[in-house]
């Protein structure tokens, strides 16, 4: 309850007017009558003790696009994740999807004597630094590619093309052998218990590994190691970047050129790197140093980009196949041959959504951008 | 570790899968208390999400006990547990808890000691190799 009260506090929760302008621009509102951000809010703030459960909390994307449009920044979405951990300490339960496989999964990836085996993937012709402070942080993609395979995901071939650009910057940077989840879904879903566990195990292998700089090509790693991190553990002085940071100033000077591709592409901005880091221009650099590519923009990009529909592993729906086919349509409507994205989590996601349409829906490609790049180099 | 406690929960299909279990029980036939069984309308309800549940909550092995191929009482078998078997086993793998912990066994109805040999042997095959990574 006190920590509640805290996060009404950070949040700006209280500042809200009540205007309603979050709910006009939710996705997930759009589609569903019953969630609405504004009154989620007014209920919460309303109660004196805990009250009656808000089963609407649950459907909350994360996708910031509240925040975006708020006129006083209120963080909706942390509040969401407040009120989450709230419900979760009551026990409440959760609708998980994939059957829960993730939540068990970040939770056994949680155990100390953890010694995984999540490299046997990696090329050979990668050449790793073992005495370099700086880290690529493979993310889970490993584990997506195994419980996905059937949809045909292959999010690994975003973090080789990662490893292969990296290398042809000549940036030099380890790969740690037992590497856990960052704990963001745990975070977004009202799981402090479990986050923590999985970060502290991370930073004190980052410690251990003397890291002082860390590279990665998921968002949501990114967000959660550079923001999170210091903000529930404390600061430990760790350089966060996104791999397209690392990549953008080296293409725009002209110290690493890319290769050539002919394709006319559309970019799907992934909420947490987008509207919550504010990385929108570097990936797009990227993209445009590439030869022959032709960029084309969705009705909805940058700032108003529309979610991949799904996050943290919680409810997929009706709601959210509706808010991905609507993606679809404007890839459709872009004229583009391939849609790109930096999120292993879209990728997932649209691949889904596409799968299920029986080949009707959209016949638009989906392809990391770290691959993208990549693949014009050879 | 000794054999006596390994906890293994055996998801165990309704039909062919409980029968052989039943026919172990009414013979007589013995095999560790520690065998969890956990009874299933079909194999095909069983996924990874649930398969990896039992082994956080501590389980060191878990089978899943069905039908022969074919012989599915429901009619239509679509493969389905085969790929959520091999989909997990790679999960395993990854998180270093070894694919040899879970166990895709096939027998025909009613038979107990079948199912009572693959059970022990099983449990043996955890019990050898077995890192302190479990509870």
């Amino acid at each position: 309850m006190q920590n509640l009260e805290r996060e009404i506090k950070d949040t700006n929760i209280r500042l809200c007017l009540d205007c309603g302008k979050c709910t006009v621009v939710c996705p997930v509102a759009q589609h569903d009558p019953a969630f609405n951000p504004r009154l989620i809010a007014q209920r919460r703030l309303a109660q004196n003790s805990h009250g009656s459960r808000d089963e609407t909390i649950w459907s909350c994307l994360s996708c910031y696009m509240c925040v975006e449009r708020c006129n006083y920044h209120v963080n909706f979405p942390r509040f969401i994740h407040a009120l989450r951990a709230e419900s979760l300490a009551e026990g409440a339960q959760i609708q998980c999807s994939h059957g829960g496989a993730f939540q068990t999964m970040m939770h056994l990836m949680a155990r100390e004597d953890l010694q995984q085996k999540r490299l046997d993937w990696l090329p050979k012709d990668v050449e790793l630094s073992g005495q370099s402070d700086t880290l690529f942080f493979v993310g889970c993609a490993p584990y997506f590619d195994v419980l996905f395979n059937d949809l045909g995901v292959n999010t690994l071939d975003g973090v080789k093309g990662a490893l292969k650009l990296l290398n042809r910057a000549q940036i030099p940077f380890n790969i740690l052998a037992n590497e856990r989840c960052c704990g963001r879904d745990l975070l977004l879903q009202g799981d402090r218990k479990g986050f923590l566990t999985l970060a502290k195990a991370n930073v004190e292998e980052f410690a251990r590994h003397g890291v002082k700089r860390i590279i990665t090509n998921c968002p949501e790693c990114y967000y959660t190691l550079k923001a999170d991190y210091p903000n529930m553990l404390g600061g430990r002085g760790i350089e966060v970047l996104h791999l397209t940071q690392a990549i953008a100033p080296l293409v725009q000077s002209g110290k690493l050129s890319l290769g050539k591709l002919e394709k006319r592409v559309t970019y799907q901005d992934p909420c947490t790197l987008g509207r919550c880091s504010r990385i929108f221009d570097e990936p797009r650099q990227i993209l445009g140093a590439v030869a022959g590519l032709k960029l084309v923009e969705m009705e909805q990009s940058r700032e108003k980009a529309l979610c991949c529909g799904a996050t943290s592993w919680l409810q997929c729906g009706a709601v959210n196949r509706q808010i991905q086919n609507q993606r679809f349509a404007q890839a459709e409507a872009s004229g583009a041959e391939i849609l790109v994205t930096a999120c292993p989590k879209c990728q997932i996601h649209l691949r889904c959504a596409q799968k299920s349409s029986d080949g009707k829906g959209a016949r638009v490609e989906i392809q990391d951008l770290a691959s993208l790049a990549a693949r014009s180099l050879d | 570790m000794n054999n006596a406690m390994a906890n293994v929960v055996v998801f165990a299909c309704n039909w062919d899968g409980l029968s052989c279990i039943e026919a172990a029980a009414q013979k007589g036939l013995r095999y560790p208390a520690s065998v969890k069984i956990v009874r299933v309308t079909c194999l095909s309800r069983v996924h990874s999400g649930l398969i990896l549940k039992a082994f956080e909550l501590g389980a060191n092995g878990v089978m899943l006990l069905g039908c022969n191929p074919g012989n599915c009482h429901f009619e239509i078998d679509a493969g389905l547990i085969e790929r959520e078997y091999e989909k997990t086993r790679n999960i395993l793998g990854l998180l270093g808890l070894r694919e040899e912990r879970l166990a895709l066994t096939r027998l025909p109805g009613g038979d107990g000691p079948g199912f009572v040999k693959r059970v022990t042997n099983f449990i043996a095959g955890i019990a050898q190799t077995e890192p302190a990574t479990l509870r």
